[in-house]
């Protein structure tokens, strides 16, 4: 495997993202809570006048989060997000034997420098914060 | 055959539509003795034209209908046969025209749609003169985001300058600042308009509606319709025709009588439907009359002080008719009307006089990109609630307890008093007895929600919050506010619905805790079972915390006070039994519910849960998130 990933800090760990996915990244910027949602979401951010949600990537992993002070903005299929995390390390070509990882959110892990990287797949988390097929409210009925 | 330009396909489809819609509208003109000398030339025209265009597209349906009906106008035209004699015969033929064209709103069955893509939005009617313009929704709501930019650039400005000492310099700044505001609303309005569309590009279907339907009962009426430039909203739009088509049905099954029942009342056989638009105050109002037999003076009667028509009429299962024809519904309609214009912030109001008929009024707001709201701040963070919501604003002063809940005396009445922050299910730091409470009305239900401070009231451009909230219940969207922060909208009609707070997740300002929440402990050895169970437990308000085998799951019942144990059958170290007889011989928690979740549907599993003291019995393949959250609701006793 050879690609070039957004190589990110959070949870302490390390993960990558495919620069493909990555639109954009920015301070983390001031939140506001959306009372009702799920844990993993943060809240909402104005970036330049679009409201996006923000998803803590800690948070999605399951780690212990740790603060986060950057969001990496990613697009898939026409949606977006700004992942929350605690800083970004580096853009990089990784290459290396991908090693199978227990979980959802994950690709896999590559070796870099002594130390696994987790591959996010990012249409998974989009998938894994989006309700199943969205019930559109019911047609008025016309007997 | 080489495969024909998509575009080029859309428009051919949009034409064959247009010309079709034409056809009828000319047919229904010759029936009503409206048409002119001309209307089967007119005609003959159509039905080549559409011949033509689908024999090149290789519609072959499509031609051979098209063809059959260009012979008939054909013999119309040179006098061998009436047109008037085959207005049914051609009207069908239509029908089967609508169907045939591939691809197109009236194609017939269309495959269903297995792979889980939304099938392709019907594209919106427009009217056929050479002036009106085709303008993808994307694009303007683009433009849109454009422009409320600006406008948040303005502000930005205006809170500059606020922050400076003013001087002669600065008075110049604020002038050009007054252009600019005029500059960016005129820009803002001109946008705004480019999302509207005129109510004539719905209307085509009625009167063929109200012809067949009308045959149908028996009855003969006539449908006017005034007021069609009037412009709406294109959101508003397309659900108002499904509104529009169900009031007619209404009218014609209940109201309009039969001919001889009209004559006996002295009113002239053909019965009248209006429907009439036009702008009002700031908002569109929609009317449909008829001067059909109008709800009895017993139902009148029967409409109470504090109550209205309006409301008695929109009881789920109220109906008029006294027996339920083939035609509307059971008094579906009226309910469902009523919610669906409330839900786009605006109201229904319904008049009648017994015998003389029966008037429909649907107000409804002129874009649905521009929203009125009021400010409040609950917390550390502003809310905004649509302006048509809120009745009043109200020192909670006067407050009763019963049962445990809060309510509000007011005119006479006791109004449910809600924390703004528990309605929504977060929490915040604990409001003063005399903090302001908005009377919030919707669906016919009032609830006085208290928030710290109301602010005052606001234009705000409306962003949707996207997918990712789908499943979060109370918010119609989120606006920008002055200072760059993001305000969410919240959902009248969820404030009124809720009657127990049962979510809770996200404190509502930073820093201030939430309170406790039950929790669960999932114990399953597979990663994304537990966190499948994590994720619906969580978005149904609990708290969770997760083990991956029985031992693992002692040690986090020291750890953490929990309130109910999700557990798997088959685990390696120590499974789901032996799970359960350890936590049954423990002082501590020989009370605490255990639900056993299993692969296995046998008996013997079964018995063997229930003889180590399980108090629920969840079989995987069974599972469904409702059946589970029923019993984890059951047993934490919510």
């Amino acid at each position: 495997m050879t690609e070039v990933k957004v190589r990110v800090l959070a949870g302490g760990e390390h993960y990558a993202l495919p620069v493909t996915f990555v639109k954009e990244i920015a301070e983390l910027g001031e939140l506001s809570p959306v009372p009702g949602a799920p844990s993993q979401v943060l809240g909402l951010r104005n970036l330049r006048g679009q409201v996006l949600p923000v998803v803590g990537l800690a948070e999605v992993l399951g780690l212990d989060g740790a603060e986060s002070e950057r969001v990496v903005v990613v697009e898939d299929d026409g949606r977006q997000l700004a992942l929350a995390l605690q800083a970004v390390v580096e853009v990089e070509k990784l290459s290396g034997e991908v090693e199978e990882v227990d979980s959802p959110y994950l690709e896999g892990a590559v070796l870099v420098d002594g130390a696994l990287v987790g591959l996010v797949d990012v249409p998974a988390v989009f998938e894994s914060l989006i309700p199943d097929a969205a019930t559109p409210s019911a047609p008025l009925e016309a007997a | 055959m080489t495969a024909i330009d998509p575009e080029v396909l859309q428009l051919a489809r949009e034409e064959a539509e247009e010309r079709i819609a034409s056809i009828e509208k000319a047919l229904l003109a010759v029936e009503g003795g409206s048409a002119d000398d001309d209307a089967v030339n007119g005609l003959f025209r159509d039905a080549h034209s559409i011949k033509s265009a689908a024999g090149m597209l290789g519609w072959k349906d499509a031609a051979a209908v098209a063809h059959l009906m260009e012979d008939i106008f054909d013999d119309c035209r040179s006098g061998e046969i009436a047109i008037g004699d085959q207005i049914d015969e051609l009207l069908q033929s239509l029908d089967s025209l609508k169907g045939a064209v591939p691809g197109g709103a009236g194609e017939a069955a269309p495959a269903p749609q297995t792979n889980g893509h939304a099938p392709p939005e019907p594209a919106v009617a427009s009217a056929s003169s050479s002036q009106s313009i085709r303008v993808p929704a994307p694009k303007i709501d683009r433009m849109l985001d454009a422009v409320g930019e600006t406008v948040l650039h303005q502000r930005r400005l205006e809170h500059l300058l606020a922050d400076e000492e003013a001087g002669d310099a600065a008075d110049e700044t604020e002038e050009e600042l007054d252009r600019g505001g005029l500059l960016m609303s005129e820009l803002h309005d001109s946008v705004i308009g480019m999302r509207t569309l005129p109510l004539s590009s719905i209307t085509a279907p009625f009167p063929r509606a109200v012809r067949d339907l009308a045959a149908a009962e028996g009855k003969d009426v006539a449908l006017e319709i005034t007021g069609e430039e009037t412009q709406l909203d294109r959101v508003i739009l397309e659900g108002l025709s499904e509104m529009i088509n169900h009031l007619i049905r209404n009218a014609i099954a209940h109201g309009i009588e039969t001919p001889e029942e009209r004559e006996a009342a002295g009113k002239p056989e053909q019965g009248r439907i209006d429907l009439h638009a036009e702008q009002r105050e700031g908002m569109v109002a929609i009317e449909l009359l008829d001067d059909g037999r109008g709800v009895s003076a017993d139902v009148l009667s029967r409409v109470h002080e504090g109550s209205s028509l309006t409301e008695m009429l929109a009881t789920p299962g109220f109906s008029t008719a006294a027996e339920v024809s083939g035609v509307a519904g059971r008094g579906v309609g009226v309910d469902a009307v009523k919610d669906h214009v409330e839900a786009l912030g605006g109201s229904l109001e319904i008049q009648s006089e017994p015998g003389k008929g029966m008037r429909v009024i649907m107000l409804l707001p002129l874009t649905l990109a521009l929203l009125r709201l009021l400010m409040c701040r609950r917390g550390s963070q502003i809310f905004g609630l649509p302006l048509t919501s809120v009745r009043e604003v109200v020192k909670a002063a006067d407050r009763v307890s019963l049962g445990g809940r809060q309510s509000l005396q007011l005119h006479g009445e006791a109004v449910p008093l809600e924390d703004l922050a528990t309605a929504l299910g977060g929490a915040a730091a604990e409001l003063p007895d005399d903090a302001p409470a908005m009377v919030v009305a919707s669906g016919g239900r009032s609830v006085a929600i208290q928030c710290d401070a109301v602010i005052g009231d606001q234009e705000v451009v409306v962003k949707s919050l996207g997918p990712l909230f789908a499943g979060v219940p109370g918010y119609l969207g989120a606006s920008i506010q002055g200072d760059g922060r993001v305000a969410l909208i919240v959902d009248p009609n969820h404030l009124v619905r809720r009657p127990n707070p049962v979510r809770q997740t996200m404190p509502v300002a930073a820093g201030e805790s939430a309170p406790e929440a039950r929790r669960v402990l999932v114990v399953d050895d597979q990663f994304t079972v537990r966190e499948l169970q994590r994720s619906i437990l969580e978005t149904a308000g609990y708290r969770v915390c997760t083990a991956r085998n029985g031992r693992e799951a002692l040690k986090e019942l020291t750890r953490n006070d929990v309130e109910a144990v999700l557990t798997d059958a088959e685990m390696p170290e120590m499974n789901g039994f032996e799970l359960l007889t350890a936590i049954r011989a423990d002082p501590d928690h020989e009370s605490l519910p255990v639900v056993m979740v299993t692969a296995l549907a046998s008996e013997e599993d079964r018995k063997r849960g229930a003889e180590a003291g399980a108090d629920a019995y969840i079989v995987k393949e069974e599972y469904d998130q409702h059946a589970l959250l029923d019993v984890i609701e059951r047993l934490v006793g919510r």
